[in-house]
C-alpha cells in the first residue's frame, strides 16, 4: 500500500513539475504557401512529440490555418487569442500575411515566433514589439548571400551578364531595383523583365535575352515557373551557363526531370546537411513520417519548438514574458547551426535568430540537390558552365 | 527582323493549344449555351491524369491523351446530366453561379488529392528543339500545334460531315425547330458538353508537358479561352482559331517588344475582351 501511495506520489510531483505550454500555430496549409507550411507543421509536431515525450514541458498545439491570405489569417489569429486564450504563438510564414498580423499581435500581444516573412517590411511593422522574435533571416540577408555567390561566380568563373526574370507580384518585384544595382557593383551587366508567376510565357523574353546571351539565367518566381523556363529556354536557344532560380519551393518530380540538371539554387538546409542535430532530424523526421524532407522549414518548425521548451525550462514557467527572456540568453545547436538572439542589423527588432550565414547554394544532380556553395559546405563542386550551355 | 519572326513563330505555335482549350469552350456555350467558368478545370483533370499515369506506371503523356479525351468525356457527360441538365430553364446568372462553384469544387478536390504542390512530368522529348536558320521551334509546342490543328480539323469534319454534328449545328442555331424534327435535344447537349471537356481534357495531357500540373493551372486558360470566345463571336466555332491567333500573338508581341511587357500578357487578353465587347455593342444589329 506504502509503495502504491509513493509511486502516486511520484507521478504527481512528475505532472506538478511538468510545465504546461498551450501554443497557437498558424500557418498556411491552404494557398500559395502550403507546400511550405506543410512542412513547418510536420517539424513542429516532430518537436512536439519529441518534447513531450521527454516530460520536463507539456506542450498543447492548436493549429490554424491562414490560407496563404490576410482575410484569413486576421480572423484566424484573433481565434487563437480569444477563443482558445494562448499566450504564444508560432507561425508568420508568408511575409504578406504577417504584415497584416502586426495590428493584431500588437493588440493581443503574445509571444510571437516568426518561422518565416523574410521581408523587412515585415520588421519595420513589428519595430518596438518586445515580444517579436525573428528566426528565419530577413530578404536582405538572403540578398547577401546570393550577391556572395554572385561574386564568386565574377571572380572564380567570370561570370559578366546577367538576365534576371522576375515575378510581378510582391515576391519578385520587392527590392527588384536595390538587387540590379548591388550586381552592377559587382562588376555585372543586368537585364531584368518582369513576368506573370503561373504564366508559361517565357518564349518570348527569353527570345529577347537571347540577343543579350547572358552568363547566368536568373528567375525569381515560384515553383510553377522552374520547368517551363527550363524547357522554354532551351526551346528559344538561349544558353546561359547557369540557370539560378529562387522559389519558395521546387515542384515535385522537379529533381526526376534531365531538365533540372545543373540547375541552381538557394536553401538555407537539405537533408544531407551533416551536422548531427541536421542528422538526428532527418532520422525522427522519417521515423515518423515514412519519408525524407527537402523543405527547409520542416527543420525550422522543429527548431522553433526545440528553442521554446528549452527556454520553458530555463524559465521554470509558462509565463510568456520569463520564456522570452530565457530565449533571448538561449545558444542553442540546430540543424542550421547555432541559433542565438541578436538585435536585427537595421536595429528596428530585438531578436533575429539567424542571419545570411545559414544560407547556401545548391545544384541539381542526377536527382537531387547538392550543395556547391559557399565551399565549407558544398559535398561536390559547382558545375560551371551547366549542361544547358555544353548541350 | 529576325527577332519579329521568332516572335511571330512562338505566338503561332501557342495559338493551337489556346484555340483547342477555347473550342470546348464554345462548343458548351455555342451549343449548350452555358456559360461554363468550370471548363479551366477539366484541363486540369487532364493534366492530373498524365502526371499520374507517367509518375505510378511511366506512361508516356502522348499514350494518355486517348485516356484523357475518353475520362474527361466521361467526367464531362456526368456533369452535365447531374449539373447542368437541371439548371437549363434557370436564369443565366444561377448557371454561372453554380459552373462557378463547380470549378471551387474541382480545384479544392485537386488540392485534397494532390495538395498544393506543383507537379511535373519528365518525357524525354520534352525540350526538343527544332532549328530552322536562325528560328527555334520548340518541339513540343510544334507538336501541340499540330495536334491542336489536327483535332479541330476533326471536329470541324465532325460538325460538317456527320449526322451528329449536323444535330449540334441545328441545336445551337435554333433550340425548338430541332425538337420537332425528331433530334433530341437533350443527348446532343450532353455529347456537346461531353465533347468539350474532352477537348480540355486532351489540352491538359498537353500543358502538363509543356508547363506542369496543379490544382490551379485550369484557371488561367479558362479567362483566356472567354476572351478567345468573345473575339471569335459567343459560341462560333469557326471564328476560334482566328481569334486565338490574334491574342497569342498579340500576347507575343507585347511581351516581346513592350518594356516590362512579360508582366502585361494578361492584361493584353482582358485589354482584347473589353475591346470585342465595346465593339460588338456598338455595331448595328
Amino acid at each position: 500500500m506504502r509503495k502504491v501511495v509513493g509511486f502516486l506520489v511520484l507521478i504527481a510531483g512528475l505532472a506538478w513539475a511538468q510545465i504546461p505550454l498551450k501554443v497557437g500555430v498558424i500557418l498556411p496549409l491552404s494557398g500559395a504557401s502550403a507546400v511550405s507550411g506543410k512542412a513547418a507543421l510536420n517539424g513542429i509536431q516532430l518537436a512536439a512529440d519529441e518534447v513531450n515525450a521527454a516530460g520536463k514541458v507539456r506542450l498543447e498545439l492548436i493549429v490554424v490555418d491562414d490560407g496563404t491570405d490576410p482575410a484569413k489569417a486576421v480572423p484566424a489569429f484573433t481565434k487563437l487569442m480569444t477563443v482558445d486564450k494562448v499566450d504564444i504563438v508560432i507561425g508568420g510564414l508568408a511575409s504578406g500575411v504577417t504584415f497584416a498580423l502586426s495590428g493584431p499581435v500588437k493588440q493581443y500581444g503574445p509571444l510571437f515566433l516568426v518561422i518565416g516573412a523574410a521581408s523587412s517590411v515585415v520588421e519595420q511593422a513589428f519595430e518596438g514589439y518586445p515580444l517579436f522574435f525573428h528566426y528565419h533571416p530577413w530578404d536582405y540577408h538572403n540578398v547577401a548571400a546570393a550577391l556572395q555567390f554572385f561574386q564568386y561566380l565574377n571572380r572564380e568563373h567570370g561570370a559578366k551578364k546577367v538576365a534576371i526574370l522576375y515575378e510581378d507580384g510582391p515576391f519578385g518585384s520587392a527590392g527588384i531595383g536595390v538587387y540590379k544595382q548591388q550586381l552592377e557593383k559587382l562588376g555585372y551587366q543586368v537585364q531584368a523583365e518582369p513576368f506573370k508567376a503561373g504564366s508559361g510565357q517565357f518564349t518570348a523574353i527569353l527570345t529577347r535575352f537571347r540577343a543579350f546571351a547572358p552568363d547566368i539565367l536568373y528567375w525569381i518566381g515560384y515553383d510553377v515557373d522552374a520547368l517551363p523556363i527550363a524547357t522554354q529556354a532551351r526551346q528559344v536557344g538561349l544558353r546561359p551557363k547557369l540557370i539560378y532560380g529562387a522559389p519558395p519551393s521546387w515542384p515535385i518530380g522537379f529533381e526526376k526531370n534531365p531538365l533540372s540538371n545543373d540547375i541552381a539554387g538557394m536553401t538555407a538546409w537539405l537533408p544531407t546537411v551533416a551536422n548531427p542535430q541536421s542528422r538526428r532530424f532527418v532520422e525522427a523526421y522519417r521515423k515518423k513520417y515514412g519519408e525524407v524532407t527537402e523543405e527547409y522549414m520542416a527543420p525550422m518548425g522543429y527548431t522553433i519548438v526545440n528553442s521554446l521548451a528549452l527556454a520553458a525550462e530555463k524559465a521554470g514557467s509558462a509565463d510568456k514574458n520569463r520564456i522570452a527572456e530565457a530565449l533571448a540568453g538561449l545558444k542553442m545547436p540546430t540543424p542550421f547551426g547555432l541559433l542565438s538572439f541578436k538585435p536585427s542589423d537595421t536595429g528596428r527588432t530585438k531578436y533575429q535568430g539567424f542571419g545570411p550565414e545559414i544560407w547556401f547554394q545548391f545544384q541539381y544532380l542526377q536527382g537531387s540537390r547538392r550543395p556547391v556553395f559557399p565551399k565549407n559546405v558544398a559535398t561536390r563542386p559547382l558545375r560551371y558552365p551547366g549542361e544547358y550551355y555544353l548541350r | 527582323m529576325e527577332l519579329l519572326l521568332q516572335t511571330l513563330l512562338n505566338g503561332v505555335l501557342m495559338s493551337g493549344v489556346y484555340a483547342l482549350v477555347a473550342t470546348g469552350l464554345a462548343l458548351s456555350l455555342g451549343v449548350v449555351g452555358i456559360v461554363n467558368f468550370a471548363h479551366g478545370e477539366f484541363l486540369m483533370m487532364g493534366a492530373f491524369l498524365s502526371y499520374v499515369l507517367f509518375a505510378l506506371r511511366g506512361m508516356d503523356p502522348l499514350l494518355s491523351l486517348g485516356l484523357a479525351f475518353l475520362a474527361a468525356f466521361v467526367v464531362g457527360a456526368l456533369t452535365y446530366q447531374g449539373l447542368i441538365r437541371p439548371v437549363l430553364r434557370a436564369t443565366e446568372l444561377n448557371q454561372m453561379l453554380l459552373t462557378f462553384g463547380l470549378s471551387i469544387l474541382l480545384q479544392n478536390l485537386a488540392l485534397l488529392l494532390f495538395g498544393a504542390d506543383t507537379r511535373v512530368v519528365a518525357p524525354p522529348y520534352q525540350a526538343t528543339t527544332l532549328s530552322l536558320g536562325p528560328f527555334f521551334l520548340g518541339g513540343v509546342p510544334l507538336g501541340a500545334f499540330l495536334l491542336s490543328l489536327a483535332i479541330l480539323l476533326l471536329l470541324q469534319v465532325f460538325l460538317t460531315r456527320s449526322r451528329l454534328g449536323l444535330a449540334m449545328r441545328a441545336v445551337s442555331q435554333n433550340r425548338v425547330a430541332p425538337g420537332l424534327l425528331g433530334i433530341e435535344a437533350d443527348r446532343v447537349y450532353l455529347l456537346a458538353f461531353g465533347l468539350a471537356a474532352a477537348l480540355a481534357g486532351v489540352a491538359g495531357v498537353m500543358l502538363s508537358v509543356m508547363l506542369y500540373a496543379s490544382p490551379t493551372v485550369g484557371f488561367v486558360f479558362t479567362l483566356k479561352s472567354f476572351a478567345i470566345v468573345a473575339l471569335a463571336g459567343l459560341g462560333n466555332l469557326k471564328g476560334v482559331m482566328p481569334a486565338a491567333f490574334v491574342l497569342a500573338l498579340a500576347e507575343a508581341l507585347v511581351s516581346t517588344y513592350l518594356p516590362g511587357g512579360g508582366g502585361l500578357v494578361e492584361a493584353v487578353f482582358f485589354l482584347v475582351l473589353f475591346l470585342a465587347l465595346v465593339v460588338r455593342a456598338w455595331r448595328p444589329a
